[in-house]
């Protein structure tokens, strides 16, 4: 057979070096051009990680006993020698970025599979990149840091960030997923190229906060951002609520570093001896008094009192206020304390607003009571900072039906006050403050409400969506950010602008973990749902770029795809569906085939 | 006598110095014993007529009367020494009440109760305390010196495992107050072996201060536990009454309902408070506990709660989609498939977070203070309702909070059309539960149609409960399963020939629901009446079984058979409907005939029915109660209460043959109503039973034969029990069998 000479650029000799020319034949196979190729080169060194890249193919040569006959490589071809490993900078939802060396050659599911195998120890569904560590000294500083939630970004820095302002921005974010059938170096990817890895399917298998910190953790972290960036809308009611989980997620997680700490015996334990605090307080007799006195704080003082609902001037009348169970009574003066109360307000059921502001040393607190006849108004003035935060904390529990005995009485004080303090600070100078106790409230909210609000303006609303959530452990509180977040009606869609068979403008189609929905670009609003389980099939027509897809009934749409390929249309549906058939079978091993099957496209057949 | 000491009084003794305190926590100790309640208070529904019983010689003020209004009954019976109960109905019974059992020391035990609604009960409170007071004061004398309390260690203990054993399995007994009742009641035990004293003095008493700490805690947990009674509508304009603690759900209350009226037990059965001032309407949740919600009434409260079907309780996971696809057309929706059906509700309930269904619509609010209703678009998320403000988008940022729900309930309208000339009379409130009249803070909404109003309600409710909705279901669904193959399987065993039950079944509901408005004289319910009484104080299951007609169908049957009986599945269907207790004497038979083949249908071994057929006189077995009245010779004669007849008379009312009595085990299953139908039989009786009965506490009903109690034993099996009814039960059932051994 006729020798021809066949050039192959050796990456390892320098980006200038010519390429180096061997003289092959067509019947020699893959594994001796690269034998020939290494000898040429005469450096020593381990090249099992390397292998042939054909350039105008844009595939790798990695059957090594093919002949260049049966790849069909002739003269003209141009081949690149190069590891098939190569460092990229993976961007985590963390907003973490780790350089690793990936795998350039696998399809991108597989070498997702491979970090997340490693990285998160369960493997879940990527858009990513594969890793290799070393070491498993390295591999374990890497997991703690991943597992640990990161502090919440400075506002100047959720400012900076590309935040899509219309639905079509989210559907070009979603037009970058990677497809995960073919290899990153068929996708355009360089060495040291920026890739984020991301949560794209919004079906959660299975979720275990005991095994699965990291996956919980990025999750949380994914959903942060999302929300930050305005990625996915919320009311405002809501994201005060976000704010102030993330708030606690980040106080808990400094003080409890290692999430799930808490042993589920510690918390029986816990909960009983507080259940029997509450149980023995508020009895009558000497014994229990005895015991009371043992487990509840007393509290009681003078405050002014203020009642707006009698047409009176706004005249607050001071007198001697104690706290008992979960009321206040109030007495003329501590003397007559003994005596009958001038009134008794059961706080049980109330709502209880602040109505602070530090500056002006103005501590109210504002006591809606519930009444067969309403709700009856009352406010209580106090006097610093000091008092506020008790009487706020005994009222708050008071308002849940429990007692000063309840054990987290002291630690709703201490937010309280660390509240206070924020209000303090972000109304003073700007930035110049200890960074452990004030958080800058713009941290934890979108940039939205940066105009709309300022941070002392916004602490207090935080502070009082924090009152429900301040009981919760570290995975409780991220458990239940993601809750909420799923529970957003706009939760788990991925945007891509289509044109429908038969449409003359472009319209957006919604792929949720359960339905397909057509938005109107115009309006936002909903036109129609289809539901997967309805679905009978769907087929892609790869020439034209268009999606087909036939429901019962009859029912039968068509689009094309305008800001995606349809391959990562295609690939959504297929891995929703994948997914379903997924959580019906428990079984724990990724059915890979399948999967491949279902978003592979035509590759797959 | 010190065997009939209880806990309560040793408590009230040292725990008490001056007479006011005594009075206030004499109230709650009360309180605790009021447990005989739910029985006391069926009695009064039953409306039965005053009807004097031939008295014992040593109670010659023994008389019954019932009548629904201002009869006051007493009731005087032989306990291990006498027992007195006296009720007072001075009120009619309203939606609460409150309700003393007092025991005095020594001898006797008394128990008074007072059913009467808040404002004539305080009005006689002061009376009463008086009253008290006297009492308190005889109680005094015999009462044991507060430092070294020389109760019978296993009354002590018994006390506190008995009410430990309520509340540690409320989850499991789904009619657990009736469970508590018999557990107090068991209290009373029998007196400590004198010859028991092996453990040193120090011991003693360190156990003894051990066990006084322990039941002092458990005193203040369960004297803090609040009870009503709660009158309970149904369909038919009948009520039931029953006394429901602040620890029951309303499931609970559902399931002890389902035994009371033994209806159909299908899903849609609810409790619902109407609020006639605000023309509202609410159905409990079943996870809900029920007295909370009723602290909020008013003393004059016209409020009322029903027992009724309410389908949209459950509609969303029946149909699901016409909540979570609400938008599809009418014909897509009703053409669904189950498959699709159950994958909604896993989509939507089954996964970390619980999907609120999203509504939409344009409601009409009405304006505060305003006549005027006026229209908004409001959307329902998970964190409220919001609506779109004008001039604005429907996006999610833009979006205003109209009302969080952590605070509000949600409630229907009634006839708001002409109350608040609202647009249509579909409407739904939103109020914080404690608001009873007309406020500011009250939001009333208005919808279209009914569709769209039962949409949003559900999904409020979705919003508010999340996943205890579906919890509360499923929980339904079995009791609804088990019921069903229940009923299936005791219809056949009705048609036994030997039982006209179908027509006094037919008759029952009509009769059932207390209150009747002409009571007539009648043996029936006075015999019942005798059998409940009897029962309580003495055997550890009393209430229950006191209901139950078994114990004392059986007594005229051979012995062989008494045993047997124990094996009977006890269920609550077992027990003759309450409703079925008519005062003629035909009914009475007719009473006792129904539930035999009830009895018989689900027990293993059939051999025993036969013995039923001539249903005895319920009151034979007590020999301290009256023999039969004369209405009973037309009955199918009774055997000859011969060989139990004279002891009782002697002695208090436990029957000499233990036999008899009716087993303790029953009970666990009595209350697990949600159980299978055919419970299993207790462990076979044999001698083989013997000695580990030998440790444990006798049935409560043998006193006549104090029990060897090591005093030490005792406390340490009582100690655990914390551990929950089971513990209890399994010792109860040793304890039968150790008495069916002796048999």
């Amino acid at each position: 057979m006729a020798a021809w000479d066949l050039s192959v650029t050796v990456e390892d000799l320098g980006p200038d070096a010519p390429p180096v020319t061997l003289s092959v034949a067509s019947d020699l196979h893959v594994g001796g051009v690269i034998l020939k190729l290494v000898e040429k080169t005469q450096i020593k060194r381990d090249w099992s990680d390397h292998a042939l890249w054909w350039e105008q193919k844009q595939m790798w040569l990695l059957r090594t006993a093919w002949t260049l006959e049966k790849y069909g490589i002739h003269a003209d071809a141009r081949l690149h020698f190069m590891p098939q490993h190569k460092p990229v900078r993976l961007a985590l939802p963390s907003g973490i970025t780790l350089r690793l060396r990936a795998c350039f050659s696998s399809p991108v599911f597989q070498t997702v599979m491979g970090i997340c195998r490693m990285l998160i120890s369960r493997p879940c569904l990527y858009n990513g990149m594969p890793a290799h560590f070393a070491d498993s000294p390295e591999m374990e500083a890497i997991y703690k840091m991943l597992s640990v939630t990161q502090p919440p970004p400075a506002p100047e820095v959720i400012a900076k960030q590309y935040r899509p302002a219309s639905v079509v921005d989210k559907a070009h974010i979603h037009g970058r997923w990677l497809d995960s059938s073919r290899c990153l170096m068929q996708q355009g990817i360089q060495e040291n190229d920026r890739v984020w890895l991301r949560f794209k399917y919004y079906a959660f298998y299975d979720i275990d906060p005991k095994y699965d910190v990291v996956r919980l953790t990025q999750l949380y972290e994914q959903a942060r951002w999302a929300l930050l960036l305005e990625d996915i809308d919320c009311t405002e009611e809501e994201m005060m609520l976000f704010g102030a989980l993330q708030y606690h997620i980040n106080k808990v997680s400094q003080s409890e570093p290692q999430m799930l700490s808490t042993s589920a015996a510690m918390d029986d334990l816990e909960s009983a001896l507080q259940s029997l605090e509450v149980k023995m307080e508020g009895e009558s007799s000497s014994a229990s008094e005895m015991l009371e006195n043992m487990t509840a704080p007393e509290l009681n003082d003078y405050l002014k009192i203020f009642r707006p609902k009698r047409l009176t001037l706004k005249g607050y009348k001071q007198y001697w206020f104690k706290f008992q169970d979960t009321s206040i009574c109030y007495f003329k003066s501590k003397e007559e304390s003994i005596g009958e109360p001038i009134q008794q307000i059961n706080l049980k059921g109330c709502e209880v607003a602040p109505d602070v502001n530090v500056a002006a040393q103005k501590f109210l607190i504002r006591l809606l009571i519930p009444a067969p006849e309403g709700m009856n108004e009352v406010y209580l003035r106090c006097e610093n900072e000091q008092q506020y935060a008790q009487w706020m904390a005994a009222c708050r529990l008071g308002s849940k039906g429990k007692t000063l005995a309840d054990s987290s009485f002291q630690s709703e004080i201490q937010s309280i006050r660390s509240f206070l303090a924020m209000q303090k600070t972000s109304s003073g100078s700007h930035g110049n403050v200890p960074a452990d106790e004030s958080i800058n409230t713009h941290s934890l909210v979108s940039p939205r409400y940066h105009k709309k609000y300022k941070p002392k303006q916004l602490t207090p609303r935080i502070l009082d969506a924090y009152q429900n959530v301040a009981q919760l452990s570290l995975t409780d509180a991220v458990m239940r950010f993601l809750q909420i977040w799923q529970a957003l009606p706009d939760f788990g869609l991925s945007y891509v602008v289509v044109r429908f068979k038969g449409s003359r403008k472009d319209e957006v189609l919604g792929i949720a973990p359960n339905r397909l929905i057509r938005i109107d670009l115009g309006v936002g609003d909903v036109v129609k749902t289809w539901r997967y389980n309805n679905m009978k099939q769907w087929n892609v027509n790869w020439d034209i770029q268009q999606v087909a897809i036939e429901f019962e009934g009859n029912v039968n749409i068509a689009f094309s795809c305008v800001t995606a390929n349809c391959k990562i249309v295609h690939e959504f549906i297929g891995g929703y569906i994948f997914m379903s058939t997924r959580s019906r079978e428990k079984s724990d091993t990724l059915n890979e085939e399948l999967f491949h099957k279902l978003t592979g496209g035509h590759e797959a057949l | 006598m010190f065997e009939v000491y209880t806990a309560a009084q040793l408590w009230l003794c040292y725990m008490m110095d001056d007479i006011d305190a005594m009075f206030s926590d004499l109230l709650g100790e009360m309180d605790l014993l009021t447990q005989w309640l739910p029985f006391l208070s069926s009695l009064g529904q039953e409306t039965v007529p005053p009807a004097p019983l031939p008295s014992t010689k040593q109670e010659p003020n023994f008389s019954i009367g019932f009548t629904d209004l201002n009869v006051g009954t007493q009731f005087n019976m032989l306990a291990c020494s006498y027992l007195l109960i006296s009720t007072q109905h001075k009120a009619p019974l309203r939606l609460m009440g409150m309700s003393l059992v007092w025991q005095s020391p020594s001898t006797s035990w008394k128990t008074m109760t007072w059913m009467r609604s808040w404002p004539d009960l305080v009005a006689d409170l002061n009376a009463t305390e008086e009253k008290l007071a006297a009492e308190i004061q005889g109680l005094k004398v015999p009462a044991p010196p507060p430092s070294d309390l020389p109760p019978p260690p296993t009354g002590l203990s018994a006390w506190p495992a008995s009410s430990l054993a309520s509340p540690a399995s409320p989850a499991s007994s789904t009619g657990s107050s009736v469970s508590t009742p018999a557990s107090s009641a068991a209290s009373p035990l029998p007196p400590p072996p004198p010859q028991s004293v092996k453990p040193t003095m120090e011991e003693i008493e360190a156990q003894m201060k051990a066990d006084k700490i322990k039941l002092a805690l458990e005193k203040l947990k369960e004297a803090k536990v609040k009870k009503l009674v709660v009158k309970v509508l149904l369909n038919d304009g009948s009520s039931k009454t029953l006394m429901v603690d602040e620890r029951q759900s309303v499931r609970e209350v559902l399931d002890q309902l389902f035994e009371k009226t033994h209806c159909d037990c299908n899903v849609d059965w609810s409790l619902c408070e109407t609020n006639p001032e605000l023309q509202l309407e609410r159905t409990f949740e079943d996870h809900e506990n029920l007295v909370e919600p009723l602290l909020a009434w008013m003393r004059d409260s016209e409020n009322k709660v029903h027992f009724k079907e309410r389908s949209e309780k459950n509609e969303v996971f029946k149909n699901p989609q016409n909540f979570y696809l609400w938008k599809k057309d009418k014909k897509t929706l009703k053409d669904i498939k189950d498959r699709d059906k159950e994958l909604l509700i896993q989509e939507n309930f089954g996964g970390t977070s619980i999907i609120v269904p999203d509504l939409e619509a344009v409601l009409y609010l009405k304006e505060d203070g305003k006549k005027s209703w006026k229209q908004r678009l409001f959307q329902l998320r998970a964190s409220g309702i919001y609506y779109v403000p004008k001039g604005k988008t429907k996006s999610s940022r833009d979006l205003l909070c109209f009302v969080q729900f952590d605070n509000v309930n949600v409630y229907y309208g009634k006839d708001f059309k002409s109350k608040y000339k609202a647009p249509t009379d579909f409407c739904f409130v939103l109020k914080h539960p404690q608001i009873q009249k007309e406020s500011q803070y009250i939001k009333y909404l208005c919808c279209d149609d009914a569709w769209t109003m039962n949409l949003w309600v559900t999904g409020i409710r979705i919003a508010k409960y999340g996943v205890s909705l579906y919890e509360n279901y499923k929980t339904a669904e079995k009791k609804a399963a088990v019921s069903s193959v229940w009923t299936n399987r005791s219809t056949p065993s009705s048609s036994n020939p030997s039982t006209p039950s179908p027509t006094i079944k037919a008759k029952a509901p009509s009769q059932a629901n207390g209150h009747a408005p002409t009571p007539q004289p009648g043996p029936a319910s006075k015999v019942q009446l005798q059998t409940r009484l009897w029962k309580c104080p003495t055997s550890s299951s009393a209430p229950t079984i006191g209901r139950d007609p078994s114990p004392t169908t059986s007594r005229p049957g051979p012995p062989t058979s008494a045993t047997s009986h124990l094996h009977w599945p006890p269920r609550q269907d077992l027990r003759p409907p309450s409703d079925t207790c008519r005062p003629t004497s035909l009914h009475l038979c007719l009473q006792w005939t129904t539930s035999l083949p009830r009895l018989a249908a689900p027990s293993p071994n059939d051999e025993d029915p036969p013995d039923f057929l001539p249903p005895p006189p319920p009151a034979m077995g007590f020999g301290s109660l009256p023999p039969p009245p004369p209405a009973m010779g037309s009955l199918p004669p009774p055997p000859p209460p011969a060989s139990f007849g004279g002891m009782d008379q002697s002695l208090p009312p436990p029957p000499p043959d233990p036999g008899f009595l009716p087993p303790p085990p029953p009970q666990p299953v009595f209350t697990g109503a949600g159980a299978p139908p055919p419970p299993p039989p207790p462990p076979p009786p044999g001698p083989s039973a013997a000695p580990v009965a030998a440790k444990v506490r006798p049935a409560g009903s043998v006193r006549k034969i104090p029990p060897a109690t090591p005093k030490r034993t005792t406390p340490s099996l009582h100690g655990g029990g914390g551990g929950g009814g089971g513990d209890l039960m399994s010792e109860l059932m040793l304890a039968m069998n150790k008495k069916r051994g002796n048999h």
